[in-house]
């Protein structure tokens, strides 16, 4: 691999926030590397400065507390895995962990640089959609908490601005009763990018549902929550007609494209029966 | 010979046949091999290739002056540093066969005809240097018309990338009467296959260093399956064959896809042009266009039988994409024409196959060599005539399988057993109960395919193989032989035999491989002809020594020859084993006598010439091996997703040399065959490879890998030594139609083109579904 960068390697954070301040636009953080050096290796990115997170340690806790489950930054895909509270507490991202390409990625591959990367496969991010996850994002400047579902504005491209980091990402543990699951449609088992990816989460009380969330990936040119799809079923009885409407109102709410790994009317038409499937599973769980 | 005799020609082995741990798996298991890419020298340079990146244009102009001057580059040059230079490209390694004309350009002089063929060669102190330089050359290419469809090629006008027409080579076979076969049917079948190119994807891209030695030797150290391109790459750079030296190393993979040169001409050239060692390493990228990829193929079979099952005439129609150069694009196409029936009876018949240049990358030789594709079309078409005569696809498979003494498609008859009815009925058996149904949307089906695969080189090409076997006084064993080892355990199995033969165990044997110069050359490690070849040269030589030790011993041992035996490092009175010694002090014996410790031997394939063109009959290669896969698949009907939930493959491979080594072969054929069926998928869009990375080219992973049972038969019939046949290609044939004739089966429909895709399958559901068929 030829390429030609300096290399910044802080000790904590407080000198990563400095070093990202004063690199201005020109320093792309590090965390896994698992996108960045692929992106350079392929000449998609020529970054002048690496930000190399990995000696801050502290961003690798994950903590419950007042109701709220919270991962440092630096949290790896193989971390997930290995963690009772995220297995508890959202088991779409579980799900969603176990298919993530294979265990050498996943002891790298970290969850902020997953939703940092900003790819419409990024696996992570449709089960953290559905957990109404918050992303933490600070600068010298300060702290601030955002909603994960306002942070994508289009292909690639997000409210991050250059002297943040992803700090922490959390949600609020689920109430109980409540189901998500996620489903990776590939084209083989191990190390793929995803054709399709959903995630729900529905909490069933009184007969009807609520809390309605549905996510999709690699369907828009971000990985997005179909809002009319929830809406077909939120405060309604799950009846099977109101899953298939569901369904269909997802297809149409994405926009898939042609690739070499599927056509758009392929994926249009997964979305529609995967949504079904994992609604339906999501209702049987609940019952 | 009956089955019988074979198996009671059985004699007691002491190393044949067994799991021994192979002579390369403890460097291999620790990392301590030294592989091609390994190897450094002081003062060397690094260098790159450049490529176009257009399928079909014009160079305008090609501007190196800035790389030229660039501090630290040593040498860039183009076609126009080598006006009259030209590779040979068909026929790889030793025969005197005359070639076929095909030398082609090495660098770019005016048209390119594929996307990345080279254009410049940049040497220079560092590699960043070299790819530096490289960034820094000015190329303007001018498009033009070009083709990318073999059909499209064939038509009058096409844009012209071979010959006269595109017409690259033609194979005809014909024997009976179709027309009468095809009247005597009662049911004619139509299909159209579509089969993939497929890319080898080796873990270990090319990669070489070449220097000058003390003797104005250029010498190249590469990872290759065939050293003995020292005579092409010789006759390319202008010096004498004995002047340019290929030594291999254990390769990481060669599956045909190092076959042909890849680095070598490069090198020599860089290390002739600047007296230093040069290293060139392809990078993945490179790799993807930097040898021939599996010919994608069209064929087109019509099959006519009657309602109780036998098979009364056979069409079949072949398209192959040769891509933008000859390579062996005629020698796949025969293999195609000569296995279109597959193992099967089939006395009228009649073949017509095409390969087709077109401006898409390059085509040549991929484990199974034309032999696949074949299987691919005739076990699915086996499976849709029985289906429309309303007979089971097992007892349709029966009633038309070759047996031991049939002749094949071209009138030949092979020497050997064909016991492929008999791995029909095990693998299938061997599926045990079906997986129970989940219900759903998901779908358990199964299919079985037979095969046939040559192994050993076309006969035409009067192939032959050498190896040297001497033993030392301290009872060690030494081989020498210039077979390359490609990581299937060529050298171990060669030491196994000589090991066997002279009586001493697997680790005192040493194997001296792979040197074009300085080991007796073996000829290819391709065509599963390497055992059979090597090993049976190795025997000979063996077998020499042995003879002349037992002599000796029997007189010291007051016994007849005949009655020496020679195991776990000893010498004995067969009948008498208290009567015994080392073999070191019988070896001091017999040095201090002078006998001669030590042999050259030669194994020479069966002669023959060239297929009658006409008719194509005639004998093609020495011998075929037989075997049948059997694959159960759940397949989801909703999202056309595949799950290979089991896979049984069973092979006559006539005699284990090393039995682990002989399953190692079977499990990489599966990985292999189900990236063929299911998910490999070379993209292009004009000419240019769209999928040129291994997060688009989607192999199998260990994820994706079922339980794979191997049942191996040794019929002890084979050509190769102890009655063995080969092993590296017959792996794979059967798998990818085996898994299409099982999804076939799961869902009721068939996905007529490869990889089967969940989204072809979906479409393929979808359509049945609009025909109201389900
Ligand atoms: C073989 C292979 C298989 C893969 N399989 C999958 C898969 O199945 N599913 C999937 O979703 N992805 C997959 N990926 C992609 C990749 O592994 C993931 O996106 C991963 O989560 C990226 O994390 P990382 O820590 O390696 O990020 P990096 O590569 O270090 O960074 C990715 C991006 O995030 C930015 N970034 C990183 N950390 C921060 C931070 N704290 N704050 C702000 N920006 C930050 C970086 O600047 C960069 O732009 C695969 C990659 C490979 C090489």
């Amino acid at each position: 691999m030829y390429a030609e960068f300096d290399l910044t390697i802080p000790a904590d954070l407080p000198e990563a926030l400095t070093a990202l301040a004063a690199a201005g636009t020109r320093a792309v953080p590090l965390s896994g590397g698992t996108n960045v050096l692929v992106d350079i290796r392929s000449q998609r990115i020529a970054p002048d400065r690496l930000l190399d997170l990995g000696r801050v340690h502290q961003l690798r806790e994950i903590t419950v507390d007042r109701g709220r489950v919270t991962l440092g930054a630096r949290t790896t895909v193989g971390d997930l895995l290995a963690s009772g509270e995220v297995t508890r507490y959202a088991p779409a991202l579980t799900e969603a962990a176990r298919v993530f390409a294979g265990q050498m990625v996943r002891n790298a591959a970290t969850v902020a640089g997953n939703v940092a990367c900003g790819s419409p496969a990024a696996d992570l991010v449709p089960p953290l959609l559905v957990l109404d996850a918050e992303l933490t994002l600070s600068s010298v400047r300060g702290s601030r908490t955002l909603a994960l579902c306002d942070f994508y504005t289009g292909y690639k491209s997000d409210q991050r601005a250059p002297d943040e980091l992803i700090t922490a990402i959390s949600w609020p543990i689920p109430a109980t009763g409540s189901f998500g699951s996620f489903y990776k449609l590939a084209r083989r088992k191990g190390d793929a990018i995803t054709v399709v990816g959903v995630a729900v989460s529905l909490a069933l009380g009184g007969g009807c549902c609520g809390g309605v969330r549905i996510a999709l990936g690699s369907v828009a040119p971000t990985p997005l929550r179909v809002s009319k799809a929830e809406a077909v079923l939120e405060g309604q009885p799950p009846t099977p007609e109101r899953i298939a409407e569901a369904a269909r109102a997802a297809a149409e709410e994405c926009s898939p494209i042609d690739d070499v790994r599927a056509t758009g009317a392929y994926r249009r038409h997964m979305v529609g029966v995967l949504v079904a499937r994992l609604l339906t599973n999501a209702i049987q769980a609940g019952n | 010979m009956s089955d019988v005799d074979t198996i009671q020609r059985n004699l007691r082995f002491s190393q044949i046949g067994k799991s021994l741990t192979r002579t390369d798996s403890p460097g291999k298991a620790t990392g301590r091999t030294p592989y091609a890419g390994d190897y450094v020298m002081p003062g060397m340079l690094h260098a790159k290739v450049l490529r176009a990146d257009l399928a079909s244009a014009r160079l305008k102009r090609l501007d190196v002056s800035k790389a030229r001057a660039m501090p630290g580059v040593a040498c860039v040059l183009t076609a126009q540093d080598m006006p009259d230079r030209a590779i040979a490209t068909d026929i790889p390694g030793q025969t005197g066969r005359a070639r076929l004309k095909t030398d082609q350009q090495i660098l770019v002089k005016e048209r390119v005809r594929y996307f990345g063929e080279p254009l410049a060669l940049i040497a220079a102190e560092t590699a960043d240097i070299a790819e530096k330089a490289r960034r820094l050359i000015e190329v303007e290419l001018e498009p033009i018309p070009g083709v990318y469809d073999p059909e499209e090629a064939l038509k009058p006008g096409a844009p012209v990338v071979q010959g006269t027409d595109n017409v690259v080579a033609t194979h005809k076979i014909r024997k009976g009467d179709t027309e009468a076969g095809f009247a005597a049917a009662d049911v004619v079948v139509e299909n159209t296959y579509i089969t993939p190119f497929q890319e080898h994807a080796f873990l270990e891209p090319e990669v070489g260093l070449a220097w000058i030695d003390e003797n104005e030797v250029i010498t190249i150290r590469v990872c290759t399956q065939v050293i003995e391109h020292f005579r092409a790459v010789a006759d390319a750079i202008g010096v004498p064959h004995n002047k340019l030296r290929i030594m291999g190393a254990l390769v990481g993979g060669g599956f045909g896809g190092k076959e042909d040169v890849t680095v070598e001409t490069y090198l020599a050239i860089l290390a002739q042009k600047t007296r230093r060692p040069v290293r060139l390493e392809f990078s993945r990228e490179d790799s993807f266009v930097g040898h021939g990829n599996r010919h994608a193929m069209k064929l087109k079979y019509r099959t006519g039988v009657t309602r109780d099952g036998k098979i009364t005439a056979l069409d079949v129609q072949v398209i192959a994409d040769a891509g933008a150069y000859v390579y062996l694009s005629p020698y796949v196409l025969l293999y195609c024409a000569v296995n279109a029936p597959g193992p099967y009876r089939v006395d009228n018949l009649n073949v017509f196959a095409r390969a087709v240049a077109t401006n898409n990358m390059f085509t040549s030789a991929f484990r199974g060599f034309g032999g696949i594709q074949a299987a691919a079309a005739y076990e699915q078409q086996m499976d849709e005539v029985a289906n429309a005569i309303g007979m089971d696809p097992l007892e349709f498979r029966r009633q038309n399988l070759l047996q031991t003494g049939d002749p094949i498609s071209t009138g030949f008859v092979p020497p050997s057993a064909i016991w492929t009815e008999k791995c029909v009925e095990l693998a299938w058996q061997a599926l045990g109960e079906p997986a129970p149904a989940p219900g759903g949307s998901i779908r358990i089906g199964r299919g079985i395919a037979a095969f046939q695969q040559s192994y050993g080189r076309l006969t035409f090409l009067h192939d032959t193989s050498e190896a040297w076997v001497g033993i030392e006084m301290d009872g060690t064993v030494t081989v020498r032989s210039g077979v390359t080892d490609i990581g299937a355990g060529q050298a171990s199995s060669l030491a196994q035999i000589a090991a066997e033969v002279l009586g001493v165990t697997l680790p005192n044997v040493n194997v001296y491989n792979s040197d074009s110069q300085m080991t007796p050359l073996a000829g290819t490690t391709t065509a599963s002809r390497a055992l059979y070849m090597t090993g049976n040269a190795a025997r000979l030589a063996a077998q020499a020594v042995r003879d002349r030790l037992a002599e000796v011993a029997a007189e010291l041992f007051k016994a007849e020859p005949a009655q020496i035996g020679m195991e776990f490092n000893r010498v004995l009175v067969i009948d008498d084993p208290e009567r015994s010694m080392p073999i070191a002090e019988l070896v001091r014996v017999c040095a201090s006598r002078g006998v001669h410790r030590s042999e050259l031997a030669i194994f020479r394939a069966p002669f023959t010439d060239v297929l009658d063109p006409e008719t194509g009959q005639g004998q093609a290669h020495p011998d075929y091996a037989y075997g049948a896969h059997a694959i159960e698949v759940a397949v989801d009907t909703e999202t056309g997703e595949v799950t290979v939930l089991k896979s049984v493959a069973a092979h006559d491979v006539g005699q284990c040399i090393n039995r682990a080594a002989v399953e190692g072969q079977i499990h990489g054929g599966v990985q292999n065959g189900l990236g063929y069926a299911l998910s490999e998928e070379m993209l292009y869009k004009e000419g240019r490879l769209i999928t040129p990375s291994f997060s688009e080219y989607l192999m199998p992973t260990a994820m994706d890998m079922p339980p794979v049972a191997s049942i191996i038969l040794e019929s002890r019939s084979g050509l190769g030594p102890f009655g063995s046949k080969g092993i590296g290609e017959p792996s794979m044939t059967p798998v990818a139609p085996a898994v299409a004739n099982a999804i076939a089966d799961a869902i009721g429909v068939r996905v007529f083109e490869m990889p089967i895709t969940p989204e072809r399958i979906w479409r393929a559901l979808q359509e049945a579904r609009a025909r109201g068929c389900r």
